[in-house]
């Protein structure tokens, strides 16, 4: 069982019939020269690669950019379509005056499994106090939160919001909540190690490839900057495997980090066991 | 006279050889034209259009060589974040393979069919699947 926990349903047909909405996805986004594909083709991609599942990530930009990349309700409508293949998570502007009631609407009435947060597009840093009672809440409601962190590609999004040290708090504060660090917050690997050996409720995830070739990069990743033996040895349950589909094609990266992960029961965490626990727990699916 | 049909193909591997001469010879037939030339014609630089021989030794042969002559793994330029896509690069073998093989043949048209040697078929050569790929037919006589 292998579980993509990262990848935007930017260019799904079914929620791609409005050509303004695709170019206001492209143009917040920063993505482009690609076009909608039909669910068939989605799924034959996924397994292709021997992915079980993705996690779904939409994104609210309603105050920044007056819209969403992709809305809460067209996460829903995917997961609908196809439950055994997606997990849905929700995304909230935090500006947005009725940030806390859209929250509670994620989780209460669409069902979604955890939130989608974008420091660096929608502008906040993670450790402000309006942060707080959101935080709270996905605590209290054992909903996991997928933060983007690292490099912000996005067009009019800034890096500064994504340094990793900027996370400590909610991982000191909401010892229970499960905060995922996405793309190993590069370039700051080492401040992503830091965070990761301290607090166990930090998770960070592989979707990236900024610099040369699949197999270039994760080789100085898996090889230099943090082994399999040092994974094994520190961080068994906190790296999960994410794609950042469209951007990079999961099959391709699968197969560089399987050229370096060799060791079966480190892959089987990577690739499968962390994900389940970041998203609901050491208790496990209720 | 001018006919044109495009034709649409979800590839299914990394690299492959998909077999085209049935359709395309359905097309041609339903032309109205007999005499004149028909172009295959890609819409892709990751892709290639052949004529060979319809055979599964020298299909394998084919995507075997191909993949030892441009090897996944050497050390291409063209593998880096792309700032025009917002994407990650990564397919130059395919690029590669794509520039070796071509984009497009020509046969000639009699008695509205393929004036085809009998060894000869054409294959759409995916170098860089599973993708969506379009191809265009376009006959041109009377």
């Amino acid at each position: 069982m292998t579980t993509d926990v990262h990848m935007h349903p930017i260019y799904f047909d079914v929620i791609s019939s409005d050509d303004s909405k695709v170019k206001f996805r492209e143009e917040k986004f920063g993505i482009h020269k690609q076009s909608p594909y039909p669910m068939e083709e989605i799924l034959y991609e996924m397994d292709y690669a021997k992915i079980d599942k993705s996690i779904l990530l939409p994104l609210d930009l309603t105050t920044i950019e007056g819209g969403e990349v992709v809305s809460n309700e067209e996460i829903k409508k995917i997961v609908a379509e196809v439950p055994e293949r997606f997990i849905g998570f929700g995304s909230v502007d935090p500006s947005r005056e009725d940030a806390i009631d859209q929250l509670l609407y994620i989780f209460d009435d669409l069902k979604l499994s955890g939130l989608n947060l974008h420091p660096g597009k929608q502008l906040f840093y993670p450790n402000e106090s309006k942060m707080k009672k959101i935080y709270s809440i996905c605590q209290e409601k054992n909903k996991p939160i997928m933060f983007h962190a690292g490099l912000s590609w996005e067009p009019q999004s800034y890096i500064k919001y994504g340094q990793p040290i900027h996370f400590e708090e909610i991982a000191i504060e909401y010892p229970d909540l499960r905060i995922c660090l996405s793309h190993f917050c590069w370039p700051w690997i080492k401040e992503t190690i830091m965070l990761l050996i301290k607090y166990p409720n930090v998770y960070t995830d592989t979707s990236m490839l900024y610099l040369n070739s699949f197999e270039d990069f994760f080789r100085e990743l898996f090889t230099k900057e943090i082994d399999q033996l040092t994974i094994e040895r520190n961080f068994p349950k906190q790296i999960l495997f994410g794609s950042n589909t469209p951007r990079f094609r999961a099959f391709k990266m699968k197969q560089a980090i399987e050229k370096f992960i060799v060791k079966e029961d480190v892959r089987e965490n990577l690739f499968s066991l962390n994900a389940e626990e970041f998203l609901y727990g050491k208790k496990g699916k209720q | 006279m001018i006919y044109s049909e495009k034709i649409s193909i979800f590839t299914h591997k990394s690299a492959e050889l998909i077999n085209m001469t049935a359709e395309i010879e359905s097309i041609v037939a339903k032309s109205c034209i007999s005499n004149g030339v028909a172009f295959v014609i890609s819409q892709h630089t990751t892709t290639g259009l052949v004529i060979n021989e319809p055979l599964e030794c020298v299909e394998q042969d084919i995507v075997n060589t191909l993949a030892k002559l441009i090897p996944d793994d050497d050390a291409y330029i063209h593998a880096h974040f792309l700032p025009s896509y917002g994407a990650t690069s990564n397919n130059s073998p395919g690029h590669l393979k794509s520039t070796m093989l071509g984009n497009s043949v020509t046969f000639s048209v009699s008695d509205s069919k393929l004036e085809k040697g009998s060894a000869q078929d054409v294959y759409l050569a995916e170098c860089d699947g599973p993708q969506s790929r379009q191809i265009i037919v376009k006959i041109m006589g009377e």
